[in-house]
This record gives structure tokens, C-alpha cells and sequence, in this order.
């Protein structure tokens, strides 16, 4: 009688959730457990939706650096030696940026920077647009080439929301980590 | 990965710059970091002066600057009279003859608008851009 007594406490103890730790994530019933393997589902499509686009357009700039070089310098914002270590670089940092969101390594760095080149190619593009000038932004090789400006606007804002959304998302799972 | 985001965003910048360096060397003869021209697209003084009479000269300046002193014999052809100049230069054209476009020096862009519209919208082959441009030929042209 005393061990049972004993045993129930001990379970109650298990089942009484963390104070640091939220609700959510140590699910009780079979319902919030599903709900939370759903969400859990969704966000790893996100990112690799998201990491997805980046290969394809990391790849694209990556077989033509010349091409790439040229749109950069299109831009008029760079020199062109600049222009030219920019093509070679920025596609491979984006392949890997992208294959750290497929493998979640070194993730919160990979979100941050891409969403700092979105955000970078953002204002260049919005800079570019206000200047008068007529030219394709590069982002994804020949297949953007006639894209109009905000079609460049929307997809570059779609992408930036969904990697903001990711990053917000890491950022709050690795305090609460911290936390406990 | 516990790491703070800094460390993880410089270490994925770091891994990026082997493959980068790489590529550089990959297309070392197709892309020059100089100027935004391909080095199979340009010539120097001293090619194009061997070319003698089969090369025809384009001035790719503005018109003040052609007025001012040219090379001799060079054609104006410039973007802010592209449609009155083409039918100029044309004319002086004759098939087989290699064109050499100059602007005002290393730095300007004139002379690769000029020869890349001369091969878009003319479809002309054999357009070269002069290396350094009338600088480089004002530098040259007594040795």
C-alpha cells in the first residue's frame, strides 16, 4: 500500500509540467500530441520550401557566375571586381545556408543569413527600381529575367516572411532550451 | 548545435568560401576581374594596330569628346546618338573587318554598352573592346 502510494506520487510528479517549459511542449493527451506532430510537420515543410528555393536559385547563379556577375553590376551599386567575387561567392553561400535549414545544422545562422541577402536584394532591387533602371535582378538566373518589378517584390517579401517566420520560430525553441 | 547564431552564420560563411574559391579559379579565363568584359572580347593597342586596315575604329565617347581628338580614322558611335550613328557606321562597314570600340579609359562603360549592342542589335561578329581605351592609346600611339 505505502510503494503504491509511493508510485502514484511519483507519477504525478512526472506528469506536472517543467515551470520554465510550456504546455505545448511536453503534450499530455494523444490529441495535443498529434496537434503538436502536425505543427512540427508544417514547419519542416517550410523549411524545405524554403531551402528549396534557395538551392534552386544557389545552383542556377552557381553554373553561370558570369551571367550572375553582370547582373550584380547591372545594379550600378558595386564595382565590378566586387560584382565578380559576389557571383562567385553568394551562390555557394546560399546552397549551404539552404542545406543547414535541410539538415538543421548550424540553423539559426543559416536563417539569419538569408534572410539578411532577401533583405539585401530587397532594397538593391527597390533602389534600382527608384533610379530609373531597367534590369533583372539575377535572383533566379535567366528564369527571372522578365519578371516584373513586383513580381520581384512579392516573391522576395513571400520568401522573407516565411524565413523570419522560421528564425522567430528557432529563436524561441533555443531560450526556451536555454531556460530549463 | 548549440552555438550562438554569430558563430554559426561566420562558420557557414567560411565553408562557402572553399567552393567559391574554387570556381573562381574554374572560370580564371572566362571572366576577368578587371573589367566587366570577357578577355576573349578585348584587345590591346598593339593587337589592334597589327589588325592595320582590316580593323574599323569606333568612338564610343561623347560627341565633345570625339570633336576634341579621336584615333584617326575612328567612326563616332555612341548611345546617345545610337540611332543617328548606326547608319554612319554601317556604311563605312564591310563584312569580314573586326571592330574595335574604345571609350575614355579602364574604368568606363561606354565602349562595352557600345560593342554589346553592335553585336545584339547590328548582329555583328569580331567586336573587340580596346583595353584602357583612348588613355591607353594616347600612352601608345608614339612608340
Amino acid at each position: 500500500m505505502a510503494q503504491e502510494k509511493e508510485q502514484m506520487k511519483e507519477t504525478s510528479n512526472a506528469q506536472r509540467p517543467t515551470p520554465n517549459v510550456e504546455r505545448s511542449e511536453h503534450p499530455t493527451s494523444g490529441v495535443e500530441r498529434s496537434a503538436l506532430n502536425v505543427g512540427r510537420f508544417l514547419w519542416r515543410i517550410l523549411d524545405f520550401v524554403v531551402a528549396g528555393i534557395f538551392i534552386y536559385a544557389g545552383v542556377l547563379k552557381a553554373i553561370d557566375p558570369v551571367q550572375f556577375a553582370s547582373d550584380i553590376d547591372n545594379y550600378k551599386l558595386l564595382p565590378w571586381p566586387v560584382s565578380v567575387a559576389i557571383a562567385f561567392y553568394l551562390p555557394w553561400l546560399e546552397i549551404f545556408c539552404a542545406l543547414g535549414l535541410v539538415f538543421r545544422f548550424l540553423y539559426r545562422g543559416a536563417l539569419s543569413i538569408l534572410s539578411a541577402s532577401i533583405v539585401v536584394f530587397t532594397l538593391a532591387t527597390i533602389a534600382a527600381k527608384a533610379r530609373g533602371l531597367d534590369i533583372t535582378c539575377g535572383c533566379f538566373g535567366h528564369a527571372s529575367q522578365h519578371w516584373s518589378f513586383p513580381a520581384h517584390l512579392a516573391t522576395n517579401l513571400g520568401i522573407l516572411a516565411g524565413l523570419l517566420a522560421l528564425l522567430f520560430k528557432a529563436t524561441r525553441r533555443n531560450r526556451l532550451q536555454n531556460s530549463v | 548545435m548549440k552555438s550562438s547564431l554569430v558563430a554559426q552564420a561566420v562558420i557557414l560563411a567560411a565553408f562557402a568560401l572553399l567552393p567559391a574559391a574554387g570556381e573562381a579559379i574554374y572560370f580564371r579565363d572566362k571572366i576577368s576581374w578587371r573589367s566587366a568584359i570577357a578577355p576573349s572580347e578585348m584587345v590591346t593597342v598593339e593587337q589592334a594596330r597589327e589588325w592595320g586596315n582590316t580593323a574599323i575604329w569606333v568612338d564610343a565617347r561623347p560627341d565633345d569628346d570625339f570633336a576634341n581628338d579621336h584615333v584617326p580614322g575612328a567612326i563616332s558611335l555612341n548611345e546617345d546618338r545610337w540611332n543617328e550613328l548606326l547608319p554612319q557606321f554601317l556604311a563605312a562597314w564591310t563584312p569580314g573587318k573586326k571592330t574595335v570600340v574604345y571609350c575614355s579609359s579602364l574604368s568606363c562603360n561606354a565602349s562595352r554598352e557600345v560593342a554589346h549592342r553592335l553585336r545584339k542589335d547590328a548582329q555583328l561578329s569580331d567586336v573587340f573592346v580596346l583595353e584602357g581605351g583612348w588613355e591607353a592609346w594616347l600612352k601608345k600611339k608614339n612608340r
